[in-house]
């Protein structure tokens, strides 16, 4: 493993009160400020928040309709080829040529990008070996499944050796065998090669495994950005599970003046003192049950997109 | 109450084995259909739905055949994986057409009903080509709803939903349950499961590889030792104490606790509570670490 310096609190992205409006007068982005630093950071949203339109504009796609945003400190505007030689963007939608090989359309990709002839093609070897794509590269995309799809355009952002890589939902469509490899994938780009990447996810499971920090954008505003750790903190309450006498328990738990509440499968103890851990573990010992699980509850980031009431803190 | 039961059902394409001698029942509740791409689900849901017939075996809903048995629609929705929706229609139109097909006596009622149950009462008279991938969906959901069938088929149906759509989505699939409905619906997303239904049908390779409650399948893998991360106020201790139970079979100190590896589950997890307790030893912490429907799942697979 090559060791990078670590990138943390270093700004990547900013933006100033960012705001996209199209013709006739949809707004896609409004008022949007945020700082990014480098890692992994998820992007969130409802579908038609604004992330599309974000991603665009950080490449210089399109223009802000107005406010600023620096991507490296470059205006993709203005300074469009340098942004883009900087960054890697693999696309939502299924947008790779059917009939030429993996290996000559990253090859092709490279060359795009400005990389001289063998150059490109040594680049599109490395970055399809990272990807995991070996003698398949070279047959025609045409015949591949939705992963090995996936991976050729991840590999073709990678291929001209970007600082930073946008990826739009590249889990869609896999199987959990590919989901797991393409997450895994994901997280070493951003811990081993130290590239940060920007991954736009409808999975917060997902956002929550792989991510450093996390952006959450709601209507075209921002509606959180935060690290991740912040955001799953444990809280004061103690879940316990078991396997069976679910019931017996939580009338044991009562019996000691602990406020037990159900919640399916969990029993949930508010954490007041430290004494409640020895007082729950002698009611199972006492009523001889199997505890299957002892933990503080963990906010998770799809209290975001819940009503404020169904938060951790019942 | 319907039951969907599947008999021995094989089905080929010439040389080309999709589903081999699957037998299944399905109950009223949610269950999942689990398996990796190409393992054969799509082929079962659409003979379930009579959209194929089974090369071997029987199909059928309530004692009733599924295949060239167009009754059997009074009582069954599908909302299939490829979109196929007129995006000229606005959402009411469709849900309505939906209900003329099945000669409803009050078509609107039903598509009213219909399009507040999934939420869409707001957008319902827009062009479908206007809407979001999450809101096509819901639309069709409803169209495949409207009749109240009692048995719902569903082939991917969280596929491109934002995670509020999903979570309403998945709430509606919960409620339809509740009510005695029986639904199947298919998904990659192994969380998406787990959160919304214990019961899975898991398809390898054209086979039923398990199926019933995956914590269940999971006690059943005797083979597998069960691990567990432990935190406790003296992990040392505690670790020592541990390995002189019989149903542990390993034990690691790590930065953040212990990995245990339990051969017994049933043992383990009674003594544990009782070992903590007899060396004074405050148990913080107690999580199964491959319990989850996604180990499940992958165990299944390499099996």
């Amino acid at each position: 493993m090559r060791l990078v310096p670590t990138l943390s609190g270093v700004t990547i992205i900013a933006t100033q009160a960012l705001t996209k409006t199209y013709g006739g007068g949809v707004t896609a982005l409004s008022d949007l400020t945020v700082d990014v630093d480098a890692g992994v950071i998820g992007l969130v949203g409802a579908n038609g928040a604004g992330k599309s339109t974000f991603i665009k504009i950080m490449l210089g796609l399109i223009a802000p309709s107005s406010g600023g945003v620096r991507v490296f400190d470059l205006d993709p505007v203005a300074e469009t080829d340098k942004v883009r030689a900087r960054v890697g963007y693999m696309p939502e939608n299924d947008c790779l040529p059917p009939d030429v090989s993996a290996a000559e359309f990253v090859t092709h990709m490279g060359r795009l990008s400005g990389l001289p002839k063998t150059a490109a093609r040594e680049r599109a070897s490395e970055a399809l070996r990272h990807v995991g794509l070996y003698e398949e590269r070279y047959r025609q995309i045409g015949g591949y499944s939705t992963g090995m799809k996936q991976r050729v355009k991840l590999a073709q952002a990678l291929v001209h050796d970007p600082d930073l890589l946008l990826l739009d939902e590249p889990t869609n469509g896999l199987d959990p065998a590919g989901r797991d490899a393409m997450l895994n994938l994901v997280q070493r780009i951003g811990n081993e090669f130290g590239i940060s990447v920007v991954v736009c996810s409808h999975l917060l499971g997902e956002v929550e495994r792989i991510c450093d920090s996390l952006i959450a954008i709601e209507g075209g505003h921002l509606l959180r950005a935060d690290r991740i750790s912040a955001m799953t903190a444990a809280s004061d309450v103690l879940v316990v599970e078991v396997s069976e006498g679910q019931d017996e328990l939580a009338a044991a738990l009562s019996e000691k003046n602990l406020r037990v509440s159900k919640d399916g499968r969990l029993l949930l103890v508010p954490l007041d003192s430290e004494t409640a851990y020895d007082q729950i573990l002698q009611a199972v010992a006492d009523l001889d049950l199997p505890l299957h699980r002892l933990d503080q509850r963990r906010h998770r980031v799809a209290e975001l997109f819940t009503t404020k009431k169904e938060t951790a803190d019942v | 109450m319907s039951v969907v039961e599947l008999q021995n059902v094989s089905r080929w394409y010439g040389n080309v084995v999709a589903v081999n001698d699957i037998s299944m029942t399905l109950q009223p509740g949610v269950t999942g259909l689990l398996g990796p791409n190409g393992a054969g689900k799509t082929t079962v849901l659409h003979m379930m739905a009579g959209f194929l017939s089974p090369s071997k075996g029987a199909v059928t809903i309530d004692d009733k055949p599924t295949w060239r048995n167009p009754s059997i629609y009074r009582d069954l929705g599908l909302v299939a994986e490829r979109e196929a929706v007129h995006g000229f229609l606005t959402a009411r139109e469709f849900v309505t057409a939906c209900a003329r097909l099945q000669k409803l006596p009050d078509p609107k009622a039903a598509a009213k009903r219909a399009l507040e149950m999934v939420e869409m009462t707001d957008a319902q008279d827009r062009r479908i080509d206007t809407f979001s991938k999450g809101m096509r969906q819901r639309t069709r959901v409803a169209g495949a709803l409207v009749h109240e069938p009692k048995v719902l088929l569903l082939d991917e149906p969280f596929n491109g939903m934002d995670p509020r759509q999903r979570m309403h989505m998945m709430e509606l699939l919960h409620r339809l349950g509740d009510h005695g409905h029986t639904i199947l619906f298919s998904s990659h997303i192994l969380e998406e499961v787990e959160q919304l239904s214990g019961l899975v049908q898991v398809i390898v390779a054209g086979r039923l590889a398990a199926s019933g409650d995956y914590r269940r399948i999971r006690r059943l893998m005797t083979n597998r030792p069960h691990v567990f991360a432990v935190a406790s106020s003296d992990d040392r201790r505690l670790a020592v104490a541990l390995i002189g139970e019989k149903s542990v079979s390993g034990v690691e100190i790590e930065a953040t606790g212990l990995t245990v590896r339990a051969a017994d589950y049933g043992s383990f997890t009674r003594a544990l509570p009782r070992i903590a307790l007899g060396e004074g030893i405050r148990l913080r912490r107690l999580l199964p670490s491959d319990e989850s429907l996604e180990s499940v799942f992958s165990y299944l697979l390499e099996a």
